[in-house]
């Protein structure tokens, strides 16, 4: 992570590669002539009012971004904010009031319910919030499910569904039935079930919210380990902060239906565009998210300006043992030019949380 | 506030009403000889003679109803040249009653447990050693050949109401009225088209027991979990895979539920349906009835009960066996096939044995006791009526003077406009305006049938018997709701009371009450209590514990925790109750025709008899329907609105 | 558990389906010799069955006939007249063997469902019946034309203020509504339901001395049971037949030839039970002394072969022989 993470900048998207997954202008209004809402002044009102008003909730509402391709795009925001909405709308589970989405650069909103289900079979995958396990199935035909509409033979679907039933760890509990299983266990089962097709596109809803802490850890691995070495594509809903850090290239903050900000998270926590984005990322430990760039400052009479040299990309965590271990204030070098000095006093300020 | 205000506003109706009626009493009551027509009934009964002119000549007959009737009848025919009658030239059925055991047994085990087939065995044997071996298998046989038919429509139109929402919104009109139609109605219609005998019982049957099919099914499909659903749709399945790998497996087993409560209103029809022909135990029902044998009367009801658990029982058991999904070890399941297939064999042993041995075929004559029991009941019949003729027939005269009298004086016996306008008021209190509305209509065409006059007795009948079961079904519903011992003593009652057809009660009230309108009330009651004291109870125990234990806290008296608590709490459950008592009561009072209750039942069941009176049965039918959708709809409305 | 439950089930019907096909095969109980070939010249054939004591009786002997003679027959009960029509052209009744309504079975015999046999030889009469005590008692109650003047007596509970008129029940031939305006009778017709109902009517009102008006018919066995009752008889008006106008206001049952029906598949089979059924006959006498055993609590069969044992001779002209 030294070199810190590439990033496609907010709503933005890179020249190069299309995007793996573009949304734009989405809305998803439920209740009484929605449409009606979309582009009115009524969409600027709060949740609250415009329900009172027209008795309709806009769960997601105006939004706009890019994931590049081999991205994980996190979303965070409160409960109710429309995040589960907003990644159905992306599979066309709930069919958008408006606003467009292309996978790939194809505009799935137009797509045929054949070519939708082609793209649901093949392109990409969805694990669920609430699990959606068939409860008359047994683990591995759950897990086959997929293969099975698709075509394959038992033995074939059998044999994957075994390959990823011990990739998300239930060795031996291939028969039992959900029911039997503890949250955690089935929440795995949902994973295992959204991996046996090998999607390209991946959208996890709350993927993790029932898992102990050391599963969670092993299984954030397993994603960060798809995400680098097979370069999978995914939109990752999450509630926990130090989740979406740990696997996140950037994090789209959303309130009330609409996206806050995007950024990664150093973006977030060095420039947190209000209060509420502040809020949110308040218990990030900056030192694990800020780069020396952050904390470069001009030097003042008095300070030593002949210490070692260290980029501007380095988080400050990692340069943190190099910082206090020298006894002078270390240089921050961007572009062979020195952007300032960091001391070890600034590191610790930062670190005990009082900057 | 606002409650306060309405039952003033009622007992400002019952007392203008009351006033009028004194004044124009006996005044364009729209009374009507019973052997006379109105101009409307004549016209209805000529369309009736002229359906039956053409029932040899007619394109419809000839190609839509004769062939449908044929085919029916072949269908039933074939399943009881199996089970029940002697087929070809043989003496005996296909297989003789110890093969039918046999194969029950093994049915019954192969779905649930063996205990249930031990219970299907011993009932099945019961029914034998009251010498109805041969009705019980018509019954069976019947039972069997409309549920099948019913669940081969039913089931698929379900699923299509689960699924879409226009088709539900076409079915749920008729659902609802099906619910509401009392079973005599639908007999006289079929016959004019079908006639008489086992196909208009089948297709009677299948039309009543269809509609509950269709519910159960839709119901099952729209109340899933559905986040499974979107599971399987976000991977791209099909609606057909959907369907069939997702939805249908999550609901089998709400829809064999559905097949339980199907079998079991097919059986009750069934029975019923022996006033058309059908073969089966409704026979010795309706001939105990008729010639007022209560001992034959009772030895029959015995066998429709004994068939009604063994139904209930063993249907219910397999939907039971499909709960939770707990697999079983290889050697379970191994051990489990090789216990089946035992169980197999010997089944197919006990069919051979059947055909060979007459003792096995025939179910031996010596083994029945039936001259016993309906000597027994004969007995303690006639010492109750007897003996207790001054109680039962003081208690008669009671409420006959006291409260069926007055009610009757005051809606059959004021002008029709005044009943009229009267129920139109209550209903604008209760219901809105909307149901005004609606009931004014309702009540308008019932004038214009020209059988206003008995609508208002059998209203009459119905009120009184509601009163009374209202009364009787509270008590008891509070006591269950209440008190777990109550529930454990009354539930058995309670199940068996819900699954046993209604014209079974008719005979021993016949016994206490003699030919009177008094027995088909007392016979409503008795069928329509148990549901009241279901639902009432269901309501008592719905209020939050903390409720009661707040109101204890503050040092109320049970009976104030009762009355100021629990009875305000679960007022829409004892309305909800209200409604579905007064209409299981009205298809009783309706049946009561047969033994003297008079109104629109007994014109309906004289239509069936008398050509010229035919008309005005199958309008009597159509007046009832009226009625009971009136009914329903102020009930309803009141139950909303609280 | 979804596989298993779904293999028990196939296993289930596919075991009871071999043991269906392999009872198709061969059975040794079923070519039981005597009935078999006789059997196929008589036929199975379907007796309705009404509800009162006197059909009972005349059904039951034709039926045990027949089935001494080869015949299969199946009984029905079923209410009387146009229910029963019906199920004569649907092919599920054969016989009715005795019907008291003068001819409106018409419409079914003009659609060549129902052939109308002729006269069963039982002469039938309705009437309007108090107990003897009351006869006794009030000897002129026994003239139509002063009923009104004891409806008072009469009341109950369900007269709604008039004097009870019981009725027959809905299948029977009822006139009760006209009789009653014909005659100017401040009475109120209350159906009855069943032949039991009136009978237990009139035995409960000689027995403890009450009041009853209730309609009653002969053949019937109840006159011996209460003795008396036959001459109890309330005298109507006779109908006056001979002005259209008055005859609409019906003012007494007359005397009625009773008859019997039968389908014409019946009749056209030349069966050994069309025989029997053309030519049965017999009288009120005949009729209640099968009656009254079964009243007596003897089971039909039995009492309609103790009749067939004691007059060979009758049943023999039956079969034509
Ligand atoms: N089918 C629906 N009909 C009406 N309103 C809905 C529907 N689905 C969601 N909503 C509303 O949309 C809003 C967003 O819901 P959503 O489930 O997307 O929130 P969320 O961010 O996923 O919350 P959580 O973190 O609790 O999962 C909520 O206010 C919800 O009430
Ligand atoms: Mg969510």
């Amino acid at each position: 992570m030294v070199d810190g993470k590439s990033s496609a900048g907010a709503g933005g998207s890179l020249a190069s590669n299309p995007p793996a997954v573009s949304v734009r202008g989405l809305w998803k209004v439920y209740g009484p002539n929605p449409l009606s809402i979309v582009g009115s002044p009524d969409a600027k009102l709060s949740r609250s009012e415009l329900r009172a008003k027209t008795g309709c909730t806009a769960a997601v509402s105006d939004v706009s971004f890019d994931v590049a391709p081999g991205e994980v795009f996190v979303v965070m925001g409160l409960s109710g904010s429309g995040k589960s909405t907003l990644i159905r709308c992306l599979t066309r589970l709930v069919e958008p009031t408006a606003g467009e989405i292309f996978l790939d650069g194809e505009d799935i909103s137009k797509a045929t319910p054949q070519r939708l289900r082609e793209l649901r079979r093949q392109h990409f995958s969805m694990v669920f919030q609430h699990f959606g396990l068939l409860p008359h199935r047994k683990v591995i035909d759950n897990i086959a499910y997929p293969l099975e509409i698709n075509g394959m033979k038992k033995t074939e679907r059998h044999a994957r569904a075994n390959e990823v039933i011990e990739l998300v760890g239930l060795h031996g509990y291939a028969h039992a039935f959900p029911e039997q299983l503890s949250g955690g266990m089935q929440q795995r089962v949902g994973l295992a079930r959204a991996l046996a097709v090998d999607p390209q596109v991946l959208f996890l809803d709350e993927p993790f919210s029932a898992l102990d802490p050391l599963i969670r850890r092993d299984m954030q691995q397993e994603i960060i380990r798809l995400h680098r070495e097979l370069g999978k594509t995914m939109v990752f809903i999450t509630h926990d902060l130090s989740e979406a850090v740990k696997v996140g290239d950037r994090i789209a903050i959303m309130r009330d239906g609409a996206v806050v900000q995007i950024g990664t998270p150093e973006e977030l926590v060095a420039n947190p565009i209000d209060d509420y984005v502040a809020n949110f990322v308040r218990d990030i430990a900056k030192s694990h998210v800020l780069t020396l760039r952050y904390l470069a400052r001009p030097a003042q009479p008095g300070d030593d300006i002949d210490g070692p040299e260290l980029a501007a990309n380095i988080i400050i965590r990692d340069a943190a043992e190099i910082i206090l271990q020298t006894h002078k204030p270390v240089r921050v070098i961007e572009n062979g030019k020195v952007l300032g000095i960091v001391s070890s006093e600034d590191v610790l300020r930062l670190i005990s949380g009082v900057a | 506030m606002r409650h306060f205000k309405k039952s003033h506003l009622l007992i400002g109706v019952g007392l203008v009403w009351i006033a009028f009626s004194r004044i124009f009493q006996g005044d364009q009551t729209l009374e009507l000889a019973t052997s006379d027509n109105t101009a409307f009934t004549t016209s209805v009964g000529d369309v009736a003679a002229s359906i039956r002119g053409n029932r040899t000549k007619s394109a419809a007959f000839i190609y839509f109803f004769n062939p449908i009737r044929a085919a029916i009848n072949g269908f039933v025919e074939i399943i009881r040249s199996i089970i029940s009658v002697p087929s070809g030239n043989s003496i005996i059925p296909v297989i003789g009653w110890f093969g039918v055991v046999a194969i029950v047994a093994f049915a019954v085990y192969a779905t649930s447990k063996l205990r249930t087939a031990l219970l299907a065995v011993s009932l099945l044997l019961a029914c034998g050693a009251l010498g109805m071996w041969q009705f019980t298998m018509d019954t069976l046989a019947m039972t069997l050949a409309s549920v099948l038919l019913s669940l081969l429509f039913g089931i698929p139109l379900g699923i299509w109401a689960g699924l879409s929402d226009r088709v539900l919104k076409i079915l749920t009109p008729f659902l609802d009225l099906a619910q509401i139609l009392p079973t005599l109605v639908y007999l006289a219609p079929l016959a004019l088209f079908f006639l008489i005998g086992t196909a208009s019982a089948t297709i009677a049957t299948m039309v009543y027991s269809i509609p509950i099919a269709i519910r159960i099914t839709a119901h099952a499909i729209r109340n899933l979990n559905q986040s499974p659903i979107e599971a399987a749709l976000s991977m791209g399945s099909t609606p057909k895979q959907t369907l069939t790998k997702v939805q249908l497996p999550m609901a089998k087993q709400m829809i064999i539920l559905g097949v339980n409560q199907t079998v079991m209103a097919a059986l009750s029809f069934v029975v019923i349906a022996a006033l058309i022909g059908a073969p089966g135990l409704g026979k010795p029902v309706v001939d105990a009835l008729i010639i007022r044998n209560v001992g034959q009367g009772f030895v029959a009801g015995f066998a429709v009960v004994f068939v009604a658990i063994l139904l209930d029982r063993s249907t219910s058991a397999a939907a039971k066996a499909q709960e939770g999904f707990i697999p079983m070890t290889s050697q379970q399941i191994q051990r489990g096939r090789i216990k089946r297939g035992l169980a197999g064999l010997a089944a197919i042993a006990a069919i051979f044995a059947s055909r060979s041995v007459l003792s096995l075929a025939v179910w031996p004559g010596s083994i029945n006791i039936a001259q016993q029991v309906e000597d027994v009941t004969n007995h303690v019949t006639k010492w109750v009526t007897t003996n207790l003729y001054i109680f039962t027939v003081g208690f008669k005269d009671f409420i006959s003077n006291w409260v069926l009298n007055p009610i009757e004086t005051l809606l059959a016996f004021s002008p029709w406009f005044v009943t009229l306008s009267a129920i139109v008021l209550i209903a604008a209190v209760i219901g809105g305006i909307r149901v005004a509305m609606l009931a004014t209509g309702l009540l308008a065409l019932i004038v214009l049938s020209g059988l206003w006059h008995e609508a208002m007795i059998t209203l009459t009948q119905t009120i009184v018997a509601t009163l009374l079961t209202m009364s009787i079904g509270i008590a008891l519903g509070i006591w269950v709701g209440r008190s777990v011992r109550a529930e454990r003593i009354l539930r058995p009652f309670l199940d068996a009371g819900q699954t046993l057809p209604a014209f079974v009660y008719l005979i021993p009230m016949l016994g206490l009450f003699g030919p009177t309108r008094f027995t088909a009330i007392a016979t409503g009651i008795v069928y329509s209590i148990p549901v009241v004291v279901k639902i009432v109870s269901e309501g008592i125990r719905a209020v939050p514990v903390a409720m009661i234990e707040a109101a204890t806290v503050a040092g109320s008296t049970v009976r104030q925790i009762i009355t100021k608590v629990q009875l305000p709490a679960a007022k829409k459950a004892i309305l909800l109750a209200t409604n579905q008592g007064m209409i299981f009561v009205l298809a009783v009072v309706v049946i009561g025709g047969f033994v003297g209750s008079g109104g629109l039942g007994y014109l309906v069941i004289l239509g069936g008899s008398k050509p010229d009176l035919q008309g005005k049965g199958l309008v009597a039918g159509f007046a009832i329907l009226l009625l009971g959708v009136t009914i329903d709809r102020i009930a309803q409305a009141s139950a909303r609105r609280t | 558990m979804i596989f298993s439950q779904r293999r028990r089930i196939a296993t289930a019907s596919i075991i009871a389906a071999g043991a269906l096909v392999l009872a198709g095969c061969s059975s040794s109980v079923n070519d039981s010799a005597e009935g078999a070939s006789a059997a196929s010249e008589c036929g199975t054939w379907a007796v309705a069955m009404h509800a009162w004591n006197g059909y009972t009786a005349s059904a039951q002997v034709v039926a045990e006939v027949a089935k001494a003679n080869g015949c299969t027959i199946t009984q029905t009960t079923l209410e009387e007249a146009g229910v029963t029509y019906d199920a004569m052209e649907a092919g599920t009744i054969d016989l009715i063997i005795e019907d008291w309504g003068g001819g409106r079975w018409k419409e079914w015999v003009d659609r060549g469902s129902v052939v109308e046999v002729g006269d069963n030889g039982n002469i039938g009469l309705i009437g309007m019946y108090v107990p003897p005590w009351m006869a006794a008692k009030y000897p002129d109650i026994l003239d139509s034309a002063n009923l009104n003047k004891y409806a008072d007596m009469f009341k109950t509970s369900d007269s709604g203020g008039k004097g009870a008129w019981y009725e027959g029940p809905p299948g029977y031939t009822t006139i009760g509504e006209k009789m009653i305006s014909a005659n100017k009778l401040n009475y109120k017709a209350i159906s009855t339901g069943s032949e039991a109902a009136l009978v237990d009517v009139l035995t409960k009102a000689e027995a403890n001395k009450t009041p009853a008006l209730a309609y009653f018919y002969t053949p019937g066995t109840l006159f011996i049971k209460i003795p008396g009752l036959e001459q109890s008889r309330v005298k109507f008006p006779a109908n006056d037949w001979s002005d259209a106008a008055k005859a609409s206001g019906l003012t007494d049952y007359p005397e009625t030839a009773l008859k019997k029906l039968a389908s014409k598949k019946l009749m056209d089979s030349n069966s050994v039970f069309a025989t029997i059924v053309k030519n049965f006959n017999w009288t009120n006498a005949d009729q209640n002394s099968v009656s009254a055993d079964i009243e007596g609590g003897m089971k039909p069969a039995e009492a309609a072969n103790k009749w067939i044992a004691a007059n060979p001779d009758k049943v023999k002209a039956w079969l034509g022989n």
